[in-house]
């Protein structure tokens, strides 16, 4: 008993920044869906409007959730409910396989094993970590939907959902760990599962069965196989059911039981997919820093490309959908005006400056990730087998950051193609599918920054590089994306570069903003590249 | 050129701490050099400087007659290191990263000179090259650095404590490799190390640091002058009396039915007439060994910080009591 609690509270020291971001993340996006549904659509007649749009298009249906009726409360559970649990889904999964695998990929976890606390405590503590992690999770969505000011029951049934859903990846994840001998494979599938989980149950909501009015889906089978499809059929403040809520808790602690099982078969260390072997030689294309980058990058690069893709085809076919659906409708069409907050002639353009706007965001992650590469490079001490060849330091930041170059106009690029022919299938001609192409080159400006900037960052202050990456990203997107939605000041929301990137309007394109920070890129990565020449390996 | 390695006076200072303090160490062309030190000393720091991943705070170094940091590049041309921690790229094969460190010299893996220089290598050090850098030991992941530096043709090795994690077995194998690299090419060696046999095996001179500085150095037979042969025989009713007056002979003691001193090992010819005189049975003579001189260098540390240089040769040795982790 004593064990447990110790490395209860060692889980709990370790991710109480982590955990505390998650949770409160969650918590506040709840609060402000509300506050944000309240004040784009006020009345009960608007929101009944979007809804038999909503439901007329199944492209919303996968991104949103199950329409239960237009009230507050059912149409706020509706729009945000299943992002809340796709994030729940990643906390607990990254928190399961971070305590599992990646301890005893690290070695760490031998040290605990062979103390007294054994195989068993460590697997119980972490269990107990991530279960109090869902009861918080579970808490906070339910204040947030309470601070904005929902019924106490639906937002009470709403956390719980959450939380229960959370449970069941918090399962898959320690499964993964199990199965899967390194925590980077771990991660990958299990957060793979949890979007299947998100895109499952979208597509049983979209198939679903719709009621004469529109207002309300009757989800199809497929929605009955995802741990967030059971959280929306709790029916959160028309229905306020909780039996839906066993099957998750259900699937959780199942998962946890099969891990159980394992555990009193397996060797510590050992998984149940053993590592592939690799080639003896290199392959010819590997032989200097770009293409060791590349080696390094490649999964990750893919998936970010794969990730502009979807939104690509999502921009095009969301854009056909609701063109139609808008002709006959033009209160519809000031309400998504102003959900979109974009300007353009056409709604298939404002659709595609709002959700290429998206892309952006993903193709300045990927251009982020070059430069946390290489800090990880360095910690880990491979960068100094590089760097005692002949390779100077300027060479090898160089390579990252092409790399990196490269990849932010790969994740654009794949966006445009995803929604040119996406828009070409669904026979759109107009002056949209000529817009694609500008759109996709105007969020290049601010994605580079988020690799210029990093790299200064880590050329000066290497070991804040990735705490200040991600936190310049998080930041930007905020307040440059959110920011008006938030109803920020403008000169927060001037701090970001995404604030800057050019919209292409009906009479041409402002590019001022962008060369600006085309020229700030270039500042920042000849910057980088000269300072790093004066800097220390490994240093901290 | 006959010094590879030169520093003079080298200082790096890691905020307050002083992980090298005066550094001077000379290594001379196509000699394999031991450097020698406890955990913390600073062999690590040095071989980075000499290498040009850190920058000394002040002093010079010059390696292969370049300056480490300013000619990074071009010096490692010219020189293969092995570093004491060895980390690997988790989904690169042991293979590939020696094919990719060789490749990042500038050169081409697809001559049969190199792949059977490979292959010779990963059969002595019985290394398996398809296995993923994350599902290596560390016994495993230190022979790929060995082998990535070892196929290449280098003017200069550094090695910090390059068989850390090897069994036995490997170690005399990399004893023999380098011995090979020495006498083929007349490429120079500097390794770090805290296992004493094994540099006595390989280094033709030593420099033993602490705390940041040289505190000795030389051949190992010039700093065997400075420490006592051990003698010892059979008591067997043997007069001692001659023996206990003999300026040469020290700490004379019993040990059971044996009689033991030390002698000053350049003074041990002084003694071996006397104890012939004496018809001694069951002689035994040990000359000192590296770990004595170590000892005699590092043994202190635990005892009194007490200031009590006198000014002689080894005066600076007792100024530096204290003893750090990690440097």
């Amino acid at each position: 008993m004593d064990a447990l609690w110790v490395l209860y509270l060692q889980r709990l020291r370790r991710d109480r920044w982590q955990l505390t971001s998650w949770v409160l993340s969650i918590g506040v996006l709840a609060w402000f869906a509300v506050e944000a549904i309240a004040t784009t659509f006020g009345n009960q007649a608007a929101r009944a409007e979007i809804l038999q749009l909503a439901t007329a298009t199944p492209a919303i249906l996968v991104l949103r959730g199950l329409a239960r009726g237009p009230e507050l409360g059912a149409f706020t559970f509706f729009e945000i409910y299943t992002f809340l649990a796709l994030l729940a889904g990643l906390m607990n999964t990254f928190l399961a396989v971070r305590h599992t695998r990646a301890e005893e990929e690290s070695g760490r976890a031998e040290l605990v094993f062979a103390t007294a606390a054994g195989r068993w405590v460590p697997l119980a503590a972490t269990v107990l970590h991530g279960a109090v992690a869902n009861v918080l999770v579970a808490g906070a969505t339910a204040i947030g939907f309470l601070g904005g000011g929902l019924d106490p029951a639906g937002s009470i049934v709403a956390g719980l959902a959450t939380g229960a859903a959370g449970f069941a990846f918090l399962g898959v994840g320690l499964l993964a760990g199990r199965f899967f001998s390194t925590s980077r494979g771990a991660n990958g599938i299990s957060a793979a599962l949890v979007m299947l989980a998100y895109l499952l149950r979208g597509f049983g909501d979209a198939t679903g069965q719709i009621s004469g009015d529109g207002l309300t889906v009757t989800a199809a089978w497929p929605s009955w196989l995802s741990p967030i499809g059971w959280g929306q059929q709790t029916f959160a403040y028309t229905g306020n059911r909780l039996w839906p809520l066993l099957l998750p808790l259900v699937v959780g602690a199942g998962c946890v039981a099969v891990v159980g099982i394992i555990t009193a078969r397996r060797d510590v260390g050992t998984s149940l997919l053993a590592g592939r072997a690799g080639p003896a030689e290199a392959a010819p294309t590997l032989r200097g820093p770009f293409s060791l980058a590349l080696r390094l990058q490649r999964g990750a690069i893919i998936g970010w490309c794969i990730g502009g893709l979807a939104m690509g085809v999502l921009t095009g076919s969301l854009g056909n959908a609701i063109q139609s659906a808008i002709t006959t409708n033009p209160q519809v069409t000031a309400a998504l005006r102003a959900m979109v907050e974009a300007q353009g002639t056409s709604m298939t353009q404002l659709l595609i400056a709002a959700l290429f706007e998206v892309s952006g965001i993903l193709a300045a992650a990927c251009g982020l990730q070059a430069v946390l590469r290489l800090r990880q490079e360095e910690v880990a001490g491979t960068a100094g087998l590089v760097l005692s060849e002949p390779v100077s330091r300027m060479r090898w930041l160089r390579s990252f950051l092409e790399l990196g170059a490269v990849s932010v106009v790969l994740v654009m690029a794949f966006t445009a193609v995803g929604a040119w022919f996406s828009l070409l299938l669904a026979g759109d001609s107009s002056g949209a599918v000529a817009d694609i192409w500008q759109t996709a080159l105007n969020q290049l400006p601010a994605a580079l920054i988020y690799l210029s900037l990093p790299a200064a960052v880590f050329v000066l202050w290497p070991r804040a590089t990735i705490a200040v990456g991600w936190a310049l990203l998080g930041l930007g997107v905020v307040f440059g994306v959110y920011g008006g939605m938030l109803g920020f000041d403008r000169t927060l929301r001037d701090l970001s570069p995404f604030t800057h990137s050019p919209v292409t309007t009906g009479t041409g394109t402002d590019w001022s903003g962008g060369f600006w920070m085309l020229g700030i890129t270039a500042v920042l990565t000849v910057f980088a590249l000269a300072a790093v020449r004066r800097r220390e390996v490994g240093a901290a | 050129m006959d010094t590879a390695i030169r520093t003079v006076d080298l200082h790096k200072n890691f905020g307050q701490v002083k992980a090298l303090d005066g550094l001077d160490l000379e290594v001379s062309t196509g000699e394999i050099h031991g450097f020698l030190g406890p955990n913390g000393a600073g062999k690590t720091t040095t071989l980075r400087i000499l290498l040009g991943l850190a920058r000394a705070s002040s002093g010079s170094a010059s390696v292969l007659g370049l300056h480490p940091w300013a000619d990074a590049v071009e010096l490692h041309r010219r020189v293969a290191s092995v570093p004491g921690d060895v980390a690997l790229w988790p989904n690169l094969s042991g293979g590939e990263a020696i094919d990719l460190l060789f490749r990042l010299r500038g050169g081409t893996t697809d001559s049969p000179v190199y792949r059977q220089r490979k292959q010779r290598l990963c059969d002595v050090f019985d290394f398996d090259p398809t296995k993923r850098g994350r599902a290596y030991s560390k016994g495993n992941r230190q022979k790929v650095a060995l082998i990535a530096a070892l196929v290449t043709d280098a003017e200069l090795y550094l090695f910090d404590e390059p068989t850390s994690g090897l069994d036995p077995l490997m170690e005399s194998v990399f004893t023999a490799e380098i011995h090979r690299i020495v006498q083929e090419n007349g490429s120079s060696v500097l390794l770090s190390s805290h296992i004493l046999s094994e540099v006595e095996h390989l280094a033709s001179r030593v420099s033993i640091i602490r705390s940041g500085r040289i505190v000795d150095g030389g051949t190992l037979d010039s700093l065997r002058h400075l420490t006592r042969t051990e003698i010892s025989f059979t008591r067997d009713g043997v007069d001692m009396d001659t023996l206990a007056t003999a300026p040469q002979v020290h700490d004379l003691s019993l040990d059971g039915d044996r009689v033991k001193f030390g002698a000053d090992s350049d003074r041990v010819h002084e003694v071996l007439p006397l104890l012939g005189a004496l018809g001694v049975k069951g002689l035994l003579v040990a000359p000192p060994s590296l770990e004595e001189l170590f000892l005699h260098h590092y043994g202190d540390s635990i005892a009194a910080p007490a200031e009590t240089a006198d000014g002689g040769p080894h005066s600076h040795r007792h100024r530096h009591l204290t003893t750090r982790t990690g440097a």
